[in-house]
């Protein structure tokens, strides 16, 4: 498997770099940064919420159902990857049996499409 | 895919595996209040799972574990994301989600 | 050599953060270890060569299942602190249970051994020369293609059921039905008049009316639109000399404003 992990050697030498970057400029500004707190300063802005509250809001589950509809289609894209690369070899049955899942997941968004889920009001 | 597991041996995944899948389990007991962990609980358990079936697809040689691990993927997705949403509605129409409380089957 | 430092690094990671999960105190830190957890999950998967479904971790279930997770843990108030009082009760029943299940699994794992003739059992073997997702597509699509679809169909009902759990009608807001107010053009809302000079608007016929009530193209039912609007065209008689604020409604004939 060393070839598979060579592939993506590049991929953990991007990763190390992002974590290194990002760690950099946090510690940075934390070191060399003039930590002088008061009370006037910390307190809220003009028209914001307090800063070290608790953060939980009020809940408006329209948010939730965008989500819930993402994790739905982001299946149905992930279905679809593999179909794109393989359509040559799998010919009409392959082409037909993804278009039969699209047509069930398209009965899907009509459903909710004209329910309304997707105005956003 | 070349076949076979190379110099690790099918031994450590199926190791990991079961630590994982003791976690999920150990997880349920210890968190019975809290329906969000159980259900986190509940994805480490699939994970489990869908590591057992990739460490022996790769070491048969046999794609039908990767193809099983797609399918668990999806279930596992939609499972949680209908879970959380019972979540969240029971929690919007009674103010709690402690387990014990919920008990009424009729909304 | 190298495989097994990767394998050995990305598995410890994977346990702890697993341990870490079910035992953290804040459910937030719950849900990044478990973010965690699929990262290491999925770098174990690239290890054994099945790197289209490390992928497909990555993006489905941290970008996706696991946003979610995060989702509902910060925006649910619950008092946490006292869910944790089942902790000391349970956690030596729980652990004897897991240790257990631990044994019974390595129990069965070490007595287990391949069948001599592993390789007569009908294997579905990856085209040389493909890429494992073109392999994978190679199968999924046509020798699993029942399941496939059956997997649509699981997808339909969860989005199916999403929608039936959560979506509430919007009361606060006056909904626009799109068609009409493409419909209207300006003869609808304007109408020109040439007014003599020196003259006011009482002796042109007062305040007019449009032809068309305000809420031609609102939604019925939505946000003060009680009924199907009807037109109107007369004026407004004599011009409302009050002034008050609630003299355009009440008496005259608007139809539907709930007022």
């Amino acid at each position: 498997m060393t070839s598979v992990l060579a592939d993506y050697f590049p991929v953990l030498v991007f990763g190390v770099l992002a974590v290194i970057i990002a760690g950099a400029m946090l510690g940075s500004s934390l070191l060399f940064g003039h930590q002088k707190p008061y009370a006037e300063k910390v307190s809220a802005y003009e028209c914001g919420f307090e800063a070290f509250d608790d953060a939980r809001h009020r809940f408006d589950v329209r948010f939730y159902l965008v989500a819930i509809l993402f994790i739905i289609f982001d299946l149905e894209v992930a279905f679809l990857f593999p179909w794109a690369v393989s359509l040559s070899r799998i010919g009409l049955f392959g082409f037909l049996s993804m278009m039969g899942f699209l047509g069930i997941l398209t009965v899907g968004f009509i459903y909710e499409w004209c329910k309304g889920a997707l105005d956003w009001d | 895919m070349t076949g076979g597991l190379g110099s690790i041996g099918i031994g450590p995944y199926l190791t990991v595996s079961a630590i994982l899948l003791v976690l999920g389990v150990f997880g349920i007991f210890l968190n019975r209040k809290n329906v969000i962990i159980i259900l986190m609980s509940i994805e480490l358990i699939l994970l489990s799972a869908n590591l057992n079936f990739v460490a022996f697809s790769s070491a048969l040689g046999d794609l039908s574990g990767q193809v099983f691990t797609l399918f668990v993927l999806t279930i596992a997705a939609a499972e949680s994301a209908i879970g959380l949403a019972i979540v969240t509605v029971y929690f919007r129409n009674r103010g709690s989600i402690e387990v014990e409380d919920i008990t009424m089957m009729k909304g | 050599m190298m495989t097994q430092i990767v394998f050995y690094v990305f598995a410890t990671v994977l346990v702890l953060s697993a341990g870490m999960v079910v035992s953290a105190r804040n459910p937030v830190h719950s849900v990044l270890f478990l973010i965690l957890a699929f990262f290491n999950a999925a770098g174990l998967f690239l290890v054994a060569g099945a790197e289209f479904l490390a992928m497909i971790l990555v993006i489905v279930y941290v970008g996706a299942v696991a946003v979610l997770f995060l989702f509902v843990v910060m925006m649910l108030d619950v008092r946490f602190a006292q869910m944790r009082e089942g902790l000391q009760r349970y956690a030596p029943f729980g652990a004897a249970v897991g240790l257990v299940l631990l044994a019974e699994l390595a129990l069965a794992f070490s007595h287990w051994q391949v069948a001599a003739d592993i390789a007569s059992v009908p294997h579905v073997v990856a085209a040389p020369g493909r890429t494992n997702t073109a392999a994978l597509g190679d199968v999924l699509y046509t020798h699993y293609v029942f399941l496939f679809e059956a997997c649509g169909l699981v997808l339909l009902v969860a989005m199916i059921g999403a929608i039936v759990l959560t979506l509430r009608e919007r009361p606060m807001g006056r909904r626009q039905n799109i068609d009409r107010q493409h419909e209207r053009t300006a003869a609808d809302t304007l109408a020109m008049m040439t007014v003599p000079l020196g003259q006011g608007v009482a002796a042109n016929g007062g305040f007019r009316r449009p032809e068309q009530s305000y809420y031609i193209a609102s939604v019925p039912g939505s946000y003060g639109v009680t009924a199907e609007p009807v037109p109107q065209g007369k004026p407004a008689g004599a011009a409302p000399a009050d002034g008050a604020p609630e003299s355009g409604h009440g008496a005259d004939n608007h139809g539907g404003l709930a007022q």
